[in-house]
């Protein structure tokens, strides 16, 4: 075996890709990996519920399970698919069947060979019922051509690119059958140990402070990890995080682990750096939702006047001290492949937008157009911000707003349960690839009671369902960018609920850890290649 | 004293009962339910999996008869399974109530010493700039947000003189037998005990320098002067054993709480304990947690009301005639 595999190549090039883009760390790409040492990191958040959960949970255990469960491809930061357990995936010419081929000599930590019988039972057992949903209602079956060969049928053509995303996106993690054959996959009790094919190994859960996780000795990269060990740590507080950098007690914390005021103050010295790379496989934004069951919001007008009333440039600036920026449209700024400038623009504009209200039928009348609930779901500390400033934007419509902020809970309740809101403040996080992360905010099919981050405006346009259902089965790559776009253009126009400001997360990372940051999504990542400069 | 004992226990029965009951209740009628968390978490719209985790997590059933399931499990010391941590309830408590008592005691024990030495101090001296200064500072460290006097410890002793480390309870990875991790425990414990120990050291502080200056006043302790005491004599085994009942009484409410944990100083200090874990069961509406959280703690209060009246006992003699 020569001494470069295909992969190592594969990762230099990201680095070098990366390292025309800015200087620093990337260039680190470039540099002779060393081997060793812990890692202590974060995020912006709190402990997992458990270090697995099936379903998906969340960020949290997003993060700690993707340390050990891998995928059979990843997406880099240059929106390419690269190779991980599987080497090649290949569509039929009807786009109604894909084979794949896995990768050799990997093994569970366990010691069980990963095979075909893996893949086929993660399909039909756990991908498609559990994790995925209905991204996967096409499909049909999953069989094991050979030891290392799989084929997956659908009942109509999948495009490659949507197929791949699902596959390398959050639902795409790889169970091992042998443990979960036979166990309801939820309530194992092996999702708090999880057993993977990944670069490192539960060792230690210590519930309230930290997972410590030691290199898998039998990785099937040989060379890699590059970690010893890796531990992540969590803080309750985001002034203890900065705290903990300062001290070298933490090396890197993703998605804006410390104080926003801080980030400049601990940059300043060189000693720790602001990546934003590595979010765009879930890009964060934050959205407004005109709630279609209020005659009110039933005029488009009224929707877009009230888009108009709000400066979005102050909510960046102000509320995310310059981390977020005004969206465009339906589709984040930073997916490269299917954002599109052409679309209808909302620019701050109070005077106009009075005039559309007044046209619709909605003159100010005792003082007060009308009465709204706002709704600012709590989740995000911002969100309590937010809710307090578009109240006061409303208001100078001389529209009387009754704002609620309230808990996480009751939030998902009022807004996507009972729908008992006028104008909702919501977060998604959405992937490259549209369907369904960001079209089932839009589409009919979108609305399911109960169920959240859905379309919860009761929002239904058959024109609209209809470019979805082309781009679902159209499986020409640039056919497809185009309907991406028709449909980016009519969900600006009609503006059941849009983005307001993309948010621009960071991760804040010590200046002597090498190789972070290059995938699309790298809290998800394995952290392989991660090394340590000491 | 044995007597007194089980009356206190007989109590236990009732107080469980309400304390479930109760909280029940309470958790029922916030907004939003633990299903509507764990399905908006995990992205579950297929309507057929909601049903199936609806009929797992036992939410299909009416709430009265949840509430008899729960019950009679809890009569039989089972706390349920909690489907949030995938783990059974008294498991997770279990996991996280060393590091809370460790610190809770900790903490009181501070506040103990700090506290009484100061109120004794401030009463001998008392009108003078040591009692001044001493109010001063229970005023100070009971006003001061814990959280802003944990940040400014840590900032000063974890990051500025790098004596601390900055959270936690132990170093990751070390274990060099049960000798040296303790001093580790030990010395990730000062920073978070001291923040939570000077706040109710205050109290303390202002309470036992009160207590003192009531029975400086009292007939025996002029006695006591008369028979030619020494003062160091007179304040110890007279007026400060005299003066401890409120401070008993204090305790005694004060360790009713230890099961809660402090959710402020667990936050700040990255603390592994029972406050953190009872917050995030509230916030997302599992209640097989938080009433398993409370039914340990109405125990423990039983317990400490009864170690109370006991110490009473020990302390005041005249109690037992009544």
């Amino acid at each position: 075996m020569s001494r470069f595999s295909r992969r190592d190549f594969l990762i230099t090039t990201a680095g070098a890709a990366l390292a025309s883009g800015m200087a620093g760390p990337a260039l680190a790409g470039l540099e002779t990996p060393k081997r060793g040492g812990t890692l202590i990191g974060t995020w912006g958040g709190f402990e997992p519920q458990s270090l697995f959960v099936p379903p998906g949970g969340g960020s949290s255990p997003y993060f700690t399970s993707t340390k050990v469960l891998e995928r059979l491809i990843r997406l880099t930061v240059d929106l390419k698919f690269e190779p991980v357990l599987a080497v090649d995936i290949k569509p039929s010419a009807d786009f109604k069947s894909y084979t794949i081929k896995l990768r050799e000599g990997v093994t569970w930590h366990d010691g069980n060979a990963f095979t075909a019988d893996d893949v086929v039972f993660n399909a039909m057992q756990y991908w498609k019922p559990i994790s995925a949903g209905v991204s996967l209602d096409a499909l049909e079956g999953a069989e094991a051509a050979d030891p290392l060969t799989v084929v997956l049928k659908f009942k109509a053509p999948v495009p490659e690119f949507f197929l791949k995303s699902v596959l390398a996106g959050k639902s795409g993690l790889v169970i091992p059958k042998h443990i979960y054959a036979g166990s309801n996959i939820i309530t194992n009790p092996i999702n708090n140990a999880p057993i993977g094919t990944g670069p490192f190994k539960v060792k230690e859960w210590v519930r309230g402070s930290h997972v410590e996780y030691l290199r898998n000795e039998k990785y099937w990269n040989p060379g890699l990890p590059y970690l010893d060990r890796l531990v992540i740590r969590w803080w309750r507080d985001p002034a203890s995080r900065a705290a903990a950098f300062e001290a070298g007690q933490l090396d890197i914390g993703t998605f804006n682990p410390i104080p926003m005021p801080d980030i400049a103050r601990l940059t300043s010295g060189g000693k720790f750096i602001a990546e934003t790379k590595g979010y765009s496989n879930s890009a964060w934004v934050t959205t407004i939702e005109f709630n279609q069951r209020r005659e009110i919001f039933k005029k488009r007008e009224v929707r877009q006047a009230l888009m108009q009333a709000i400066d979005r440039q102050f909510i960046a600036d102000t509320v995310f001290f310059g981390r977020a920026r005004p969206s465009i449209g339906a589709v984040a700024s930073s997916n490269s492949i299917f954002f599109t400038k052409d679309v209808q623009d909302y620019p701050f504009d109070v005077k106009k937008a009075e005039k559309i209200l007044d046209a619709a039928g909605f003159p100010v009348k005792g003082g007060s157009r009308f009465k709204l609930s706002l709704v600012s779901a709590g989740w995000f500390e911002e969100n309590i911000k937010i809710g307090q400033y578009v109240k006061q934007a409303f208001e100078d419509l001389d529209i009387t707003v009754d704002l609620a902020v309230p808990d996480r809970a009751t939030s998902l309740k009022r807004i996507y349960s009972d729908y008992d809101y006028d104008v909702a403040i919501s977060n998604n996080s959405g992937s490259v690839e549209l369907i369904p992360s960001t079209t089932q905010y839009y589409t009919t099919d979108g609305i399911v009671k109960g169920a959240a981050f859905r379309n919860a405006t009761g929002y239904s346009n058959p024109k609209l369902d209809e470019i979805v259902a082309k781009m679902t089965v159209e499986t020409d790559e640039p056919k497809r960018v185009a309907l991406a776009k028709d449909f980016d253009r009519l969900a600006t126009i009609e503006a059941p609920l849009l983005p307001m400001v993309d948010l621009e997360p960071v991760t804040i990372v010590r200046s002597d850890v090498r190789n972070h940051s290059a995938t699309a999504d790298f809290m998800g990542e394995s952290w392989a290649e991660l090394w340590l400069d000491r | 004293m044995n007597r007194i004992v089980l009356r206190r226990l007989a109590q236990v029965i009732p107080l469980v009962l309400a304390v479930i009951v109760l909280n029940f209740v309470l958790i029922h009628l916030a907004p939003g339910s633990l299903f509507d968390v764990m399905t908006a978490e995990q992205q579950i719209s297929d309507p057929a999996m909601l049903d199936q985790l609806r009929h797992t997590y036992g939410v299909d059933q009416p709430t009265w008869v949840q509430l008899a399931k729960y019950i009679w499990s809890v009569m039989r010391l089972d706390l349920g399974f909690s489907y949030r941590q995938n783990a059974p309830v008294l498991n997770v408590i279990m996991d996280q109530l060393p590091a809370t008592v460790i610190l809770m005691l900790a903490a009181t024990s501070v506040a103990l010493l700090v506290g009484v030495t100061a109120g004794v101090l401030a009463s001998v001296r008392v009108n003078t700039i040591w009692d001044n200064l001493i109010s001063l500072a229970a005023v100070f460290f009971f006003a001061a947000p814990s959280f802003w006097l944990g940040i400014m410890m840590t900032v000063l002793f974890a990051v500025k003189l790098g004596w601390f480390p900055v959270g936690g309870i132990r170093t990751i990875g070390a274990g060099n037998g049960p000798f040296a991790d303790a001093l580790d425990v030990m010395h990730h414990l000062v920073l978070p005990a001291t923040a939570l120990g000077l706040f109710y050291a205050a109290t303390y502080a202002r309470v036992m320098r009160a207590s003192m200056l009531e029975v400086f006043r009292l007939d025996f302790v002029r006695t006591a002067r008369a028979k030619g005491l020494s003062p160091a004599r007179v304040v110890l085994a007279h007026v400060m054993r005299n003066a401890l009942l409120p401070i008993v009484t204090l305790l005694g409410l004060q360790l009713g709480t230890i099961l809660g944990g402090s959710v402020v100083i667990e936050a700040v200090f990255s603390w592994p304990g029972i406050g953190s874990l009872l917050f995030d069961s509230v916030m997302s509406r599992n209640f097989p947690m938080v009433l398993g959280v409370l039914v340990l703690g109405s125990l423990l209060v039983a317990v400490a009301n009864a170690t109370v009246d006991l110490l009473y006992l020990r302390l005041d003699p005249r109690i037992r005639a009544r």
